[in-house]
């Protein structure tokens, strides 16, 4: 357990001081909020805000591959609800916020934290199965 | 190497031109390090935002780059390489020997050699350094400096690789949609030992083929050749 406190202790330096803009706090923080604004959204139904919550990259792969906008395209996904975010990892520009019943993958931009994919699991050894996600 | 310019025995030069011609080999290899740095940092920053436009991400500024984890993993894994060669080169040359090779020592001179050798405690001239002359800890440690120094900016680099490494390696991993690892982990992972051994590699086989070639081939006027006349089997001569 020694070992694994000290790797995290570099890990959190290291993502800290290399690449970012702010704080390890900061954008976590800010990562946290992102998702937390997005199952917000998911939970009232927002569609339009979640899709303003979506990187580009995610928003026209959805559109193109339901063939519909992208509101009407995410209320026929049936997302699971994620409920609280239980915690996060951020690495440069890109993160992963893992919630009570979701994993979300966000990327900065420059108008901050977008969800790249979402309704994701986890499967050994290979990437997330996610819903949503870019092309 | 040649001596410090204070014990020029040539002509004093003076001022600018005299101080550059005295170090010209560190100036020219220092300058040339930060121009290659900078092309690195440049065609880096070029290939990096090619991926994240690839990916449709945001691309980053080049200061937001050159103060990343990808732009300082790419130096480090080459810098701890390069000084892992050069204290691997001055360690074993204490007690390997290459006959022939005007990078040995000459047969029968494998060791650290006598006082008198290496003109140290008493065998010390006026001229030595003041710790050549030392007694203890301090003379142990000066006669061990090269080494020591070159093999603390190894490890220090290694780390900073092993450090920077996992970071880039998590980006990497949270852009393809998987689980990032600890640094524990990553000293196990394949990326971290890939990044390491491609490029000991070259350094060694760069070592191994001067070691050799230079028995029988040559450059005039390098101290790192032999004399261009010298036997293959003149050992310890330089030119």
């Amino acid at each position: 357990m020694a070992g694994r406190a000290w790797s995290t202790a570099v890990a959190v330096v290291l993502a800290g001081t290399v690449g970012a803009c702010g704080t390890v706090s900061e954008r976590r923080d800010d990562v946290r909020a992102a998702a937390a604004a997005f199952e917000t959204a998911l939970g009232e139904s927002a569609y339009d805000r979640m899709c303003a919550a979506l990187a580009p990259g995610t928003r026209e792969e959805l559109e193109q591959s339901a063939g519909t906008p992208c509101a009407e395209a995410l209320s026929e996904e049936s997302l699971p609800a994620g409920g609280d975010v239980r915690g996060t990892d951020v690495y440069g520009n890109q993160a992963r916020a893992v919630l009570a019943g979701d994993t979300l993958f966000l990327s900065h931009f420059t108008t901050g934290w977008k969800v790249v994919a979402a309704g994701c699991r986890q499967r050994p050894h290979l990437p997330y199965r996610c819903q949503i996600k870019s092309g | 190497m040649s001596g410090p310019a204070s014990r020029t025995t040539a002509s004093e030069p003076r001022g600018l031109w005299g101080f550059v011609r005295d170090n010209g080999l560190g100036l020219f290899f220092t300058v040339a390090f930060l121009l290659t740095l900078a092309g690195q940092a440049i065609a880096g920053h070029a290939d990096f935002n090619h991926q994240m436009r690839a990916d449709q991400l945001q691309p980053v500024g080049f200061g937001t780059y050159v103060t990343s984890s990808d732009f300082a993993v790419d130096v480090a894994e080459n810098w701890q390489s390069e000084y892992l060669q050069f204290s691997l080169y001055i360690g074993a040359t204490v007690w390997l020997l290459q006959r022939g090779s005007p990078e040995s020592k000459e047969p029968g001179r494998s060791g650290t050699e006598s006082d008198k050798d290496q003109l140290v405690g008493e065998h010390a001239r006026d001229s030595s350094p003041k710790w050549a002359a030392a007694p203890g800890w301090r003379r142990t440690l000066y006669s061990n400096s090269l080494l020591l120094v070159m093999g603390t900016i190894f490890v220090l680099s290694w780390l900073v690789q092993s450090i920077t490494g996992v970071a880039a390696y998590n980006e990497e991993q949270l852009r393809q949609l998987q689980a990032p690892v600890s640094w524990f982990d990553y000293l196990s992972a394949a990326d971290f030992w890939n990044r390491t051994l491609q490029n000991w590699q070259s350094e060694l086989l760069a070592v191994a083929s001067m070691a050799v070639l230079s028995i029988y081939l040559r450059q005039r006027g390098s101290p790192e050749s032999k004399p261009v006349g010298s036997a293959h089997d003149a050992t310890g001569v330089e030119g």
